[in-house]
């Protein structure tokens, strides 16, 4: 896939200064498995993005980006013959005797039969007679947890009149995989800037660290045979306890040629050239590789095959070259834009594709743009491509020495395989074409609103000469998002049509910065201002296991952290993060009502341990430790109104009535692994409350001269006595106080005292009927560690916080608010079990205009 | 490098375009100027497709997308 450093953005020249959120959101359809019913659900990710293009000076741009993307799903693991039941439906007993399928679940290996032709053949199902000859294939479906990748990337660049030199670089890190990459692009423009050549050199350096799937590990032939024969990767696997983890290292560096020409008053035209040179572990290390092995010297008339997969073999190194062009011609009459791409694409392994596309800008109004698109991509399969193979050989034979009474066996050999396969259908041939519409709404010159959705068709019989892999690959996608930008250079300009003229806001002089994990902390006094806010709040607990307020061991965890009698507990957690991401539009229609929205964005990550003293697992429960769980996606929705009920030089007071919706999910459930179902994910992992709240504060603030302090009391107050998955969190309620002093006309100090007091979880989750072991199991929820009980969740909190803010009174930055806020715990009382509380950050950037 | 066939090609287009392509006087670029003229309209949005089609198509390395990872689904 494409990776970090190895794009090269072209880089628009003499860009206003801007900054951005996009929200995006992926989904795949379900695959075709024709004899199971596949009620997984697909692959979808959720992609976050927060993005900064900034002048420091006239000449130095600085632009930095943070994308953040979490997937959950289930995705291909290989592809195998049909009649080998990769995905076997997962049958369970009734409580009256009857036998009912569920789902399905990933078998990599097998036995099957074939004819002497070494087609696979059918049989009825438990062992009934022969059906006939069937050589569908299909893609064995495995479902992955959670995961989240998140990058941080930069970009400094100086322009002269006619060249630029940008370097850029950037860090990419998810659970299993990190990468790093650096770039440079220079810039020239010739021909009184008519015509602009581009220049780009990029490496990137990555490292898979990839835990194997517990449950499929003892069928990857290259663990189970490590110990007895020479395997390829054998020597990349470390064992750590129970995991298996694969590492490998790549790097990739890449040049890019791109020449953009004007050609008339209306068309402009783009070409470049790009080569990238990757070498080291290419592999997908989930991936693995179905291989029947079909003895031919056996003597029956029907052949007997062992099914086996292998991790897959990529080459160590790759060569991909790509040309693409792209010209743009404006359409008078329409006053819309036609942009139309080709590209071209070659590498190494053989694969070929040709990319088309094209778009219609069409602005409508002074204030819309819609622009319908539509995409075609085909591509030739990677010559080592194969969905599954077939080797002519035996797996193993025995050899009985009657000398030494001893069993000697051999295992295939490996240099009648094929030095490099794979299944991934990334790799095959097919054609993908989609089509979707882009709207921008500008709302003043300054601020735009983007929605975006398309369609994505992929399937083999879509490659250009309809040759492509056959119809078990094909599937459906949508993508769709939405995003705002602030253009920063155009704050002061009201749009051509509006009756009023805004003007700069700068840091809303007489109100001075609260700390920046308060909340409604400030109004805007304006009518009509706008105020555009970016928060991110980080909390970890991690340490001693508390209960009340005092350390308790692993033993009386095990005794009395979990219900009593029917379970005693296993697990705990080892620490707990909670990232998230907020941001806050408010717009002052009056000068005493101030309205905002607050649209989140939550990542979660959870580790566990076993408890010393823990008795064995049950059957039927949550059995994993050692790793992780991890979550992500749209949290709750906040809907504010703030209400103005005191404004004097030294005294403010303001009521804000606010409500959250419950946007964020509350039904997450853990994967099915050791052929066990799992229910919900612990109720602090997430993403929501699942019920509507409403969430009253009142807030104090008061300045004299370089002096500042404030007061505020907040509460969280569930509306609902349960959401959808049968439980609700604990009302909240909050005090703090805070006082400040102004060191200087841009920078001041915050301290700040807190109490939060949170009741424990209501209800539970709804009981989840599961199969475990072939067997109905009514309830399946975890109910392992303290996390899993309602009763370990609230507490009594006090934390002292100590802020910096920054106001930036003038200059071209004027208006913008930094604020970073630590807050230390300095007395933890809580309910039930819980582990104790490390701190939190809270950051914020706030621009009024 | 000049011994690259598309290279040079460009190389040849580019002085093409030079003494040939219609002379465009600075102030006759308001059409080129509309944000609608621009290679890439909406960038972010592209980014986002380009980060979707790269983690499911094999042939997309190398093209104006952002952001990268493993992919490894």
């Amino acid at each position: 896939m494409a990776l970090p450093g190895l794009v090269l953005q072209p880089e628009a020249a003499h860009a206003d200064d801007e900054v951005g959120f996009q929200y995006g959101h992926y989904q795949e359809s379900q695959r075709q498995l024709y004899t199971v019913p596949n009620n997984a659900n697909p692959i979808e990710a959720e992609s976050l993005l927060g993005h900064a293009r900034i002048s420091l000076t006239d000449r130095i741009k600085f632009a930095f980006n943070y994308v953040q993307d979490t997937w959950s799903g289930a995705t291909p693991v290989t592809t195998s013959p049909l009649v080998n039941r990769g995905n076997r439906s997962v049958r369970a007993a009734t409580t009256t005797g009857r036998i009912v399928t569920v789902g399905a679940s990933p078998y990599m290996t097998g036995q099957i039969k074939l004819d002497k032709n070494f087609t696979p053949l059918r049989y009825g199902d438990n062992g009934g007679p022969l059906i006939g000859p069937d050589e569908r294939i299909v893609h064995v479906l495995s479902t992955a947890s959670p995961e989240t990748r998140k990058q941080g990337d930069f970009k400094l660049g100086y322009e002269w009149d006619e060249s630029a030199l940008d370097i850029g670089g950037g860090l990419s890190i998810e659970n299993d995989y990190e990468s790093h990459f650096g770039n440079v692009n220079t810039r020239w423009d010739f021909n009184q800037k008519l015509t602009t050549l581009n220049i780009g050199a990029s490496y990137t350096d990555s490292a898979t660290a990839a835990i194997i799937d517990h449950d499929a590990s003892p069928y990857i032939t290259n663990i189970a045979l490590a110990s007895l024969i020479d395997m390829p990767y054998a020597d990349q696997i470390e064992q750590q306890g129970a995991m298996r983890i694969l590492h490998g290292d790549r790097s990739d560096w890449s040049l890019n040629l791109g020449l953009s020409q004007v050609l008339t008053k209306a068309s402009l035209f783009e070409t470049s050239f790009g080569f990238s040179h990757s070498s080291g572990y290419l592999e997908n290390p989930y991936k693995v590789t179905t291989i029947v092995f079909v003895d031919p010297k056996q003597t029956s008339s029907l052949l007997t095959g062992n099914v086996k997969a292998m991790l897959e073999q990529r080459p160590d190194e790759r060569n991909q070259f790509n040309f693409s062009t792209r010209f743009v011609q404006h359409i008078s009459p329409f006053d819309a834009s036609l942009h139309v791409g080709y590209r071209y694409y070659h590498d190494d392994w053989d694969i070929n594709a040709h990319t088309f596309d094209a778009e219609w800008v069409q602005p409508w109004g002074n204030t819309w743009t819609i622009t319908p698109r539509i995409r075609y991509c085909s591509q030739t399969a990677a010559n080592f491509y194969a969905p599954y193979l077939l080797s002519k050989q035996a797996y193993s034979t025995s050899v009985f020495d009657e000398t030494t009474g001893q069993v000697t066996t051999t295992y295939f050999d490996k240099a009648l395989l094929p030095a490099n396969f794979s299944s991934d259908q990334r790799l095959s041939g097919y054609g993908a074409l989609s089509g979707g519409v882009t709207v921008v709404k500008q709302l003043s010159k300054a601020i735009s609103l983007e929605a975006g959705f398309e369609y994505y068709i992929h399937a083999g019989s879509l490659k250009l000469d309809g040759s492509g892999e056959g119809g078990y690959s094909d599937f459906n996608a949508f993508m769709a998002n939405a995003e705002l930008n602030v253009n920063l250079a155009a704050l002061d300009q009201a749009l051509p049509d509006a009756g009023h003229q805004h003007h700069h806001h700068s840091g809303h002089g007489h109100h001075a910065a609260s700390p920046a994990g308060v909340m409604f902390d400030h109004m805007m006094s304006e009518p009509g201002a706008y105020m555009l806010g970016y928060r991110y709040m980080y909390s970890r607990q991690a340490g001693d296991m508390l209960h009340g307020e005092n350390v308790v061991n692993d033993l009386a965890i095990v005794n009395n952290g979990c219900s009593k009698g029917a379970y005693r507990c296993r697990l705990t957690p080892t620490y707990m993060d909670m990232h998230m991401h907020m941001l806050d539009i408010m717009y002052a229609p009056t000068d005493w009502l101030n309205l905002m929205l607050m649209p989140q964005f939550m990542d979660m990550a959870m580790n566990l341990r076993q408890l010393e003293g823990a008795p064995e697992a049950p059957a039927g429960s949550h059995v994993h430790s050692g790793t992780g769980h991890a979550t992500g996606g749209i949290g709750d929705t906040g809907l504010y109104a703030l209400i103005k009920l005191f404004d004097m030089l030294v005294h403010h007071l303001h009521f804000t009535l606010g409500f959250s919706a419950p946007t964020g999910d509350v039904d997450i459930k853990l994967r099915r692994t050791h052929k066990q179902d799992e229910g919900y994910i612990h109720y602090g992992m997430q993403l929501g409350s699942g019920t509507w709240d409403f969430k009253p504060s009142l807030t104090y603030t008061g300045q004299v001269d370089a002096w500042l302090w404030g007061v505020q009391a907040n509460a969280t107050v569930r509306m609902e006595e349960h959401n959808d998955s049968g439980f609700a969190f604990g009302d909240i309620f909050q005090a703090t106080w805070w006082g400040g002093y102004q060191l200087s006309r841009w920078l001041n100090t915050t301290l700040r005292a807190s109490y939060t007091e949170q009741g424990a979880v209501s209800g539970q989750f709804y009981p989840v009927v599961g199969v475990v072991d072939n067997q109905f199991v009514s309830d399946v929820n975890p109910k392992a560690g303290p996390m899993d009980y309602p009763g370990s969740y609230g507490g009594w909190f006090w934390d002292l916080g100590l802020g910096l803010n920054v106001t930036i009174p003038d200059g071209q930055f004027a208006g913008n608010r930094f604020a970073v806020e630590w807050l230390q715990p300095v007395s933890t009382d809580v309910n039930g079990y819980q582990l104790d509380r490390e701190g939190g950050l809270s950051a914020t950037w706030y621009l009024a205009f | 490098m000049l011994k690259n066939p598309s290279l040079a090609g460009m190389l040849v287009f580019a002085y093409l375009c030079l003494s040939a392509c219609q002379a465009v006087t600075p102030w006759q670029r308001g059409i080129l100027a509309k944000p609608s003229m621009a290679l890439e309209p909406h960038p972010y949005q592209s980014a986002f497709r380009e980060h979707i089609y790269g983690s499911r198509e094999s042939a997309s390395g190398g093209s104006a997308a952002k952001g990268g990872g493993c992919g490894c689904y």
